[in-house]
Order: structure tokens, then C-alpha cells, then sequence
């Protein structure tokens, strides 16, 4: 049986997952620089070793107001088309395998913003993930209403 | 490769290196045919490479450096002179042994590359040796288009060594031919006698292990100061070649990385120092901390490199095309210490190269044309190099025939790039810029060089691709200056950092002419119908609020600075709340998506690790409607009679007797006040010398027959114009104001000298005739401009 590795994470009490190759790193970021004019949907850039990386606020990305930048946040980052990229999120959850038989499309009755993000629901044991497309996730020019 | 030893790759390398800098030197030495230091540096360099490739057993290598050296040391010793026919010879040399190497490098062997019509022309030189000029001659002016031919292929055939990691050595001399041996040095210095060396040397030949300086010690031929003396002069030749190493670019790589991570662990025990406080602590973090950033400055900076590297090997491009082309053609360079990240050397190299070559061969005319045209026979080649507005700026400039605008236009129409009616209304540089298209090349006849329609466009695409940018501007008679502007992706710059509402920005320190400070009190800051402006020395400078452009909260007009900044040949003020320090910052290329937004150029990491993101000076002065189109259209808009005719326009408000006269603000160039003493008199004219010029004055309270009271004071106002490098000045009593022409309240003129009346704050305002003005104090201010029809109506 095929399984996949995800790693979760929640935003507004929602667990998503992506999948575990995407990920560079996690890490816990406290000073973030605004970009004027930039989409709404960036929360800021921030030096990463060296490395300026733009975090993507996937609140906005997923049709809420953006997140509150203040003290340490949760940054899921992504190895992304060339530079990484990062993900706001609210809490790291854990490295899980999943079946996929464990695997079903998004439910009809998911619409908005949310439903372009994600390409599928997995059953957990007691909650669903919900797969990210990673490469929409971080598409900051994608319209959200 | 696998099977090549060790040694035989080390050979290689040093040999393409030392090959390099033959090169540069034979060029050298043809300026200065009497260097005996150069001649004795490619010598020895030559001979390296024979000796090498003796002990190897690369027999052909080995003979043609041989036939190089012989020819060589006949110049050494003077036998034969050095002229432009040798350097040639010489040179088809260097490109044989470089062949070889290539062959080497590819196969192991070094078979299949021919040296013989090599070695017959060395052969053929050294025979003309001692026979007169007139021998050299003739074969000098075969040999060019040889070499020329030579070097072509020479540049086909991959080298791909020279893609090798970089060395940082700058000389790559071995130490034993540097140094003298120390009994040559005693016997130069008195320290010893000739004899007596002898026997040391005789000595050591029959055994004796001591040193040469200890023998002549022990057996008290020499004195311990005299031998020490001589020891030192050995040695500071020796920390030349020590005194750098080559190291693996992919290893600085990893250092980068390396002192990244160290960054961020640093800064996690920062904080946690900072958690508990402990005083001692905190300082050696700080300490830590410092340490840390000075070291990741470091390594940022061992990846820049001068673009002398890829200058060096211009001069002799330039040397074997301009001989094959029967032109002559000197080459100057500045800024040549100016430093670029290595990755984007390597992307420049080929397109300047193309540039450099085009130019030689189409810009540049040759010697009979050139003293046709009035210029002297030899061509000027200049290249630049230089920081501009957070761009590095490299040119190519010639002093040649320069772009044949019309002849562009003309062919791109005929490719289908224009539409013939598109061209009358089309900006000249719009029109030159057509020669970057895919395809389009305007040489009359095709050469082996250019003009085969392949170049320009790739040049282009090039460039373009490490985010830079080409532009081309051509003066007929003059010359053409190609322009690259390559971004600093990685490129470390003096910045300006400024506070903004409650973040920090970068201002590339080039682009910055001086600070104000606006107290509100003398120096503030005022509105022309909203848009803010601030008197710099009389001429008003169009502001730019930073926290406005980038769509913050918009903060007040006290307590602020004006940084005054220039980009595009424009000057602006940006508004910013703080000044704080200048610093060598890193600049980092920032992700793509945020490219659109224009206004920045890259972000950096400011000395606290937080990110900082750089202004686009050039962008932001385009913001402020600044470019410089619009503004010479609206200056030639006003100079016609039909000034102030339109509302929304913005007027200087001037007083002249009782009356109030307002001039459009476009027309004016400055604001100036002279000391009353200074006019003089021309005819019946007033002037004034200024900046160098005479500058006719006109009163405007005499032309317009407002003879009243002469005002009182040491200094009169003048309001300056200038137009194509020409000025007049308009002498008012005073500058009221700036304000809008926005009211529909208006007359025509009824009084010569004006265009009309309007109402402007509330008050009747005459608008002022520029033109007629201009020409009150000016007669022949247009007639180089215009026809002399219009010179009889005034």
C-alpha cells in the first residue's frame, strides 16, 4: 500500500498538511520586515542565515485577516521554484504517514478561498488534514476574496 | 581528464594564467619596446612553460615555447629591435601553445595541433633580426591578419580551464625566478667579492651542504650585516608570491553557508542572554556578535572581484582586431578596481567583449576617414566602470562616426520593426535602441567580426537575464556610448539608512548629493498647488514623501529630513522622518514576486539581522513624474507664446512695482539674487556675470512700463532661464509665491509683454509673455533655434 509522509500544521484550528519533500525546515521567527505595497497576503521578509526569505501569510491566503506579527511565530518553509518561501502558521503539528487509501478529494461542500488551496482530505484518527497544494499556497498574486 | 596526473592539471592551469598575463605584457611591450622588465617577465614566464613541458614530455609544446624563448632572448639582449611585426610572431606563438594546452586538456595528447607555420614565422623573424627595418616591415603586414585569423579560432576552441576555479593570486611568478641568488646581491652590494662567491658556489658544488651566505660567513669573507642585509632583499619578493592563495569557490560557498548558520545561532543566544540578563554575559554574546557579523562581511567579500578580470583580456581583442582592420586604436579604462560579484563577471564578460569588438570594428572609422572628419588618426576605446544608484554601470564608449539614426529607422521599417509613420514622432534613443532587436544590423558589408546580425540582441538578452539592462546613446561625428547597468545582486554598497514611519530603509549612497534637515522655521518645506517643494539655493526641488510613496500613514513637514538624491540625470527630495547611519550593506536580490512593485532594488540584513529592504532611487524618481521627457516637453511648451494659456499650470508669482506677474514655473531654471553692484553695462543692456557667462538681464517692471519706486536693498531678484545652453534673466522686486493657475477668471492680454490677466488667491495676477520677455533681454536668444521671421515680429 502506497503511503505518503505529510507535515501538519494548524492555522485557525484547521490541520493542514504538506508533503514532507516540500519542506526545507521549521522554525519559530520573531522580527519580521514589512514590504510596502507588496500583496496582502505577505507577512513580511526575514533573514534566514543570511538568506532573505518572504513569509506568506496563509490566514490571507486562506480568506481571513491577516495574523498579528508579534513575538515568535511559526514559519514552515517551503524549498519552493528555486528560493525558499515560508508559511505563517499558528502550530507545528507532527510528521505523519498516511495511506492513501486514507486519501479523499475535498468535500463538495468546501468553496472560497480554501477550496483552491487544497487538493485533498486525509481521516485521521479523530480530525481530517487537509493536503495543500504548495505551489498555490504560496502564489501571493492569486486573487483571495 | 581522469587520466591526466595531478601535476599536469596544476601545469595547465598555471600555464593558461601565465599565458594571460603574457598577453597583457606583449601588448604592453609594444607600447614600450624598450621595457627590459617586460621582456624578461614574458621571457621568463615562456621559459617556465618550456621547462614544464620538457619534464612532462610534451615534445611539440616544449619546441614551439623554445622557438618563442630564442626569439625572445634575442630582444633581451638587444640584438634585434622590438617591433610590431614580432609582437605579432609572438603572439600567434602564445595561441599555439594555448591550442596545445586546449588539446592536452581535452585528449592527453598534443598531436594533432600544427606548430611548424608557427615556428617558420619565429624562424623568419629571428632571421629579419638583424636586417633593416624595411625586412620587418613586410612581413608585418601579413602577419595581423594571420594572427587575427588565430585568434578566432583560438576563441572558438573551448578553454575550459580558464572556467576554473579563481585564483586570487595576482602574479603567478614561480619564486626561484624571482629571487636573485644572495652572492649576485653581496657582489651588487660591495658585501663580497665576485672570487669569492665563486669559490663558496664552487664549494657547494663539490659538497658542502652549508648555505652559500653561512660559508662566506664562517670563512669571513663576508659580514654578518652585509649577508643579512642581502637576505632581507630576497625576501620581500618571496611574500609577493606568498602573500595570496587559490581557494575553491565551491568552498567559499559552503563558508557562506556556514557563517549564515552561525548568524542565526548567534542570534538565538543573543536573545537568551538577554533573557537572563547576566551582565557578563551579555558582552560576550555582543562581542560574539560582532565578531560574527565582521566575519560574514568577509566571506561576502571574498566573491568580489575587480572587473580588471575581465578587462585584462581586452587589450589584446582590441590590439588584433584593429590591425586586421588597418585601424589604430587606444584603449583607456577607468575604474577598472570597481568589484562585481564573481558569478556576474562571468555573465558580463561575453557581452562586453561583443560590445568592445562592435565598436572597434563599426564605431571607430579608420585612420583616413577619421582625418577626413577633422579628428586625429587614432580612435579613443574608453572603457568605464562605476556605481550608479545601486547599479554598477559599465560603458563602452568610441569617438567614432557614431549611429546613423536615419539609417536605422530605415532598415527597421524595412525589417517590419516600425511602421514608417511611426518614426517622425519616435525619440532618437527609441530609434537606436532598434539595434538590440533579433536580427537587425545596419553594417553595409558583413565581416568576420560583426555584422552578421547575431550580437546585439544577445548582448541584450544576456544582460536582461542577471536582471541588468543595455541603452545606447550616439552623437553623429562624436561617437557611441554602449551602457550596461548591472544590478548588484550580492554586490556590497555604502548605504544611507533611513527610518520611515516605524521601519528602516537603504538608500544606495550614490545616489545621494547632500541631507536637509526641515525645522519648519528656515528651512521648510511648501506646496506648489499640493505638490511639495523645497528651495535648494534658490532653484526649487520637487519633494517626494517616502512614507506617502510607499503608502503609509503620512507623517509632518517638521522635524523631517530632505534627502536630496539624483538618478537618471534627475534631482528629487525624498521625505524621510530619520536619518540614521551609512553602512556597507550586502545587497540581496529580492524574490521575484516582488519585482512588480518597482520600488525596490534588493533587500540587505542590517547590523541587528533584520532585514532591510533597498529604495529604488531611480524608480522613485520616476514616481515623482520626473522623467525626463516630460519635463523638456513642458519647457518647450512654455517657451512658445502660448504660456499660462492652460489652468492647472503652476506660476511663480512674482511683484513687480504694485503689480503681481506670474511666470509658469516651468520655464523657470533657477531662482538667484545678485548684489546690486555687480551689474554692468553692455550697450544699453544690463548684465550680469554668472557662472562663468554673461547673463543679459531684463527688467520686467521696464518692459512692462511699471516704472515706479526702485526697491530698496543691496540685492535684486532674478528669476534665470535658460534654454539650450543659453540664460536670460527676468529681474522682479520680489518672489511672492507659488500657486496654481486653476481659475477660468481670465482676459486676454490688451498690454504688450503679457498674455493675459486672472485671478490667482484672490487677486487680479498678469501673466507674463516668457517669450516676449526673453527677447526684451535677449535679442538672438532663438535665432539658433529659430527662423529669423519670428526674430522681425519681436
Amino acid at each position: 500500500m502506497a503511503s505518503r509522509q505529510f507535515a501538519t500544521f494548524e492555522v485557525a484550528g484547521q490541520l493542514f498538511g504538506v508533503e514532507v519533500d516540500t519542506v526545507q525546515e521549521v522554525l519559530s521567527y520573531n522580527e519580521y520586515t514589512p514590504v510596502p505595497l507588496a500583496p496582502p497576503a505577505v507577512g513580511g521578509l526575514f533573514n534566514l542565515r543570511g538568506q532573505v526569505i518572504a513569509a506568506v501569510d496563509l490566514r490571507v491566503q486562506l480568506g481571513m485577516a491577516r495574523k498579528a506579527l508579534q513575538g515568535p511565530v511559526m514559519n514552515v518553509i517551503l524549498r519552493g521554484d528555486g528560493e525558499p518561501v515560508s508559511l505563517l502558521v499558528d502550530k507545528i503539528g507532527e510528521v505523519v504517514d498516511l495511506d492513501d487509501e486514507r486519501f479523499e478529494p475535498p468535500p463538495d461542500t468546501l468553496s472560497g478561498p480554501t477550496r483552491e488551496l487544497v487538493v485533498g482530505t486525509f481521516k485521521l484518527d479523530g480530525r481530517l488534514m487537509l493536503a495543500l497544494d504548495v505551489n498555490q499556497a504560496v502564489d501571493t498574486y492569486r486573487a483571495t476574496t | 581528464m581522469e587520466d591526466l596526473g595531478e601535476i599536469v592539471a596544476e601545469f595547465l592551469l598555471e600555464s593558461h594564467e601565465n599565458l594571460d598575463q603574457i598577453d597583457r605584457d606583449l601588448v604592453a611591450l609594444e607600447q614600450e619596446p624598450n621595457s627590459r622588465d617586460l621582456i624578461s617577465r614574458i621571457f621568463r614566464a615562456i621559459h617556465t612553460i618550456k621547462g614544464t613541458s620538457g619534464f612532462l614530455a610534451f615534445s611539440r609544446l616544449e619546441k614551439l615555447a623554445h622557438g618563442g624563448e630564442s626569439l625572445l632572448s634575442k630582444l633581451r639582449d638587444g640584438v634585434q629591435p622590438v617591433t610590431p611585426a614580432t609582437i605579432t610572431v609572438l603572439l600567434a606563438m602564445i595561441d599555439g601553445v594555448r591550442s596545445i594546452l586546449s588539446s592536452i586538456e581535452e585528449n592527453g595528447t598534443e598531436n594533432d595541433v600544427d606548430i611548424d607555420s608557427i615556428l617558420a614565422q619565429v624562424h623568419a623573424q629571428m632571421n629579419a633580426g638583424e636586417a633593416a627595418a624595411e625586412a620587418a616591415a613586410a612581413p608585418a603586414a601579413e602577419a595581423p591578419a594571420e594572427t587575427a585569423e588565430t585568434a578566432e579560432t583560438a576563441a572558438e576552441t573551448p578553454v575550459p580551464l580558464e572556467e576554473a576555479p579563481p585564483a586570487v593570486r595576482p602574479e603567478p611568478e614561480p619564486v626561484e625566478e624571482q629571487r636573485k641568488p644572495i652572492g649576485e646581491l653581496l657582489v651588487e652590494s660591495g658585501g663580497a667579492q665576485p672570487q669569492d662567491v665563486g669559490s663558496a658556489l664552487a664549494q657547494q658544488l663539490e659538497g658542502d651542504e652549508r648555505k652559500l651566505g653561512t660559508i662566506l660567513l664562517e670563512e669571513g669573507k663576508a659580514k654578518p650585516a652585509a649577508v643579512n642585509e642581502a637576505l632581507q632583499q630576497q625576501a620581500p619578493k618571496r611574500s609577493i608570491a606568498d602573500s595570496a592563495i587559490r581557494v575553491d569557490v565551491d568552498l567559499l560557498d559552503t563558508l557562506l553557508n556556514m557563517v549564515g548558520e552561525l548568524v542565526l545561532a548567534r542570534n538565538q543566544l543573543v536573545r537568551g542572554v538577554m533573557e537572563i540578563g547576566d551582565a557578563t554575559l551579555v558582552r560576550s554574546a555582543q562581542r560574539l556578535g560582532m565578531i560574527t557579523s565582521e566575519l560574514q562581511e568577509g566571506i561576502m567579500k571574498t566573491r568580489m572581484q575587480p572587473i580588471e578580470h575581465i578587462w585584462s583580456k581586452l587589450p589584446r581583442v582590441i590590439r588584433d582586431l584593429s590591425n586586421s582592420l588597418g585601424k589604430k586604436v587606444e584603449l583607456v579604462m577607468q575604474g577598472k578596481e570597481t568589484e562585481l560579484d564573481r558569478s556576474l563577471l562571468e555573465a558580463v564578460k561575453d557581452p562586453l567583449t561583443h560590445l568592445v569588438r562592435n565598436a572597434v570594428d563599426h564605431g571607430i572609422e579608420d585612420p583616413e576617414r577619421r582625418i577626413a572628419a577633422g579628428k586625429g588618426p587614432e580612435g579613443t576605446l574608453t572603457l568605464r566602470a562605476y556605481h550608479e544608484g545601486g547599479h554598477v554601470a559599465v560603458e563602452v564608449a568610441d569617438d567614432g562616426a557614431g549611429l546613423d539614426v536615419d539609417r536605422i529607422a530605415q532598415k527597421a521599417v524595412e525589417k517590419g520593426l516600425l511602421r514608417a509613420e511611426q518614426v517622425p514622432n519616435m525619440d532618437k534613443r527609441d530609434i537606436m535602441a532598434m539595434v538590440f532587436q533579433p536580427g537587425f544590423s545596419t553594417a553595409a558589408k558583413v565581416t568576420n567580426v560583426s555584422g552578421r546580425g547575431v550580437g546585439m540582441d544577445v548582448v541584450k538578452t544576456n544582460i536582461e537575464n542577471i536582471g541588468g539592462a543595455v541603452s545606447v546613446d550616439s552623437t553623429p561625428g562624436e561617437g557611441t556610448v554602449w551602457r550596461l547597468t548591472i544590478p548588484l545582486t550580492l554586490a556590497i554598497i555604502q548605504a544611507l539608512t533611513v527610518d520611515c514611519g516605524e521601519q528602516r530603509y537603504v538608500v544606495p549612497q550614490v545616489a545621494v548629493l547632500e541631507l536637509v534637515f526641515i525645522d519648519g522655521n528656515s528651512t521648510k518645506i511648501e506646496y506648489a498647488s499640493g505638490a511639495p517643494v523645497y528651495r535648494l539655493r534658490g532653484k526649487l526641488l520637487p519633494l517626494v514623501r517616502l512614507d506617502r510613496t510607499l503608502g503609509l500613514d503620512v507623517g509632518g513637514d517638521q522635524g523631517v529630513y530632505i534627502m536630496v538624491l539624483q538618478a537618471d540625470g534627475r534631482r528629487f527630495g525624498l521625505v524621510v522622518d530619520r536619518v540614521l547611519n551609512t553602512e556597507e550593506v550586502v545587497v540581496k536580490a529580492l524574490n521575484s514576486r516582488f519585482k512588480d512593485i518597482g520600488l525596490y532594488a534588493g533587500a540587505t540584513i542590517l547590523g541587528d539581522g533584520k532585514v532591510g529592504l533597498i529604495l529604488d532611487v531611480s524608480s522613485l524618481a520616476r514616481r515623482s513624474h520626473l522623467t525626463a521627457d516630460a519635463d523638456r516637453k513642458s519647457l518647450e511648451g512654455s517657451s512658445r507664446a502660448n504660456a499660462a494659456a492652460g489652468t492647472g499650470e503652476r506660476l511663480l508669482v512674482t511683484a513687480v512695482g504694485e503689480r503681481r506677474v506670474a511666470i509658469p514655473l516651468d520655464t523657470v531654471t533657477r531662482l538667484e539674487e545678485f548684489p546690486r553692484e555687480r551689474i554692468e553695462h553692455a550697450g544699453s543692456r544690463e548684465v550680469v556675470q554668472y557662472r562663468g557667462q554673461i547673463l543679459p538681464l531684463v527688467r520686467l517692471s521696464h518692459l512692462l512700463g511699471a516704472y515706479g519706486e526702485e526697491p530698496e536693498g543691496d540685492t535684486v531678484s532674478v528669476v534665470v532661464y535658460s534654454e539650450g545652453g543659453r540664460s536670460v534673466a527676468l529681474v522682479v522686486d520680489r518672489i511672492v509665491d507659488i500657486a496654481e493657475n486653476s481659475t477660468t477668471a481670465r482676459r486676454d492680454a490688451e498690454e504688450d509683454g503679457l498674455v493675459g490677466t486672472a485671478v490667482i488667491q484672490q487677486r487680479v495676477t498678469e501673466l507674463l509673455d516668457v517669450r516676449r520677455a526673453i527677447l526684451a533681454a535677449d535679442p538672438n536668444f532663438y535665432s539658433d533655434l529659430e527662423n529669423d521671421e519670428m526674430l522681425v515680429e519681436a
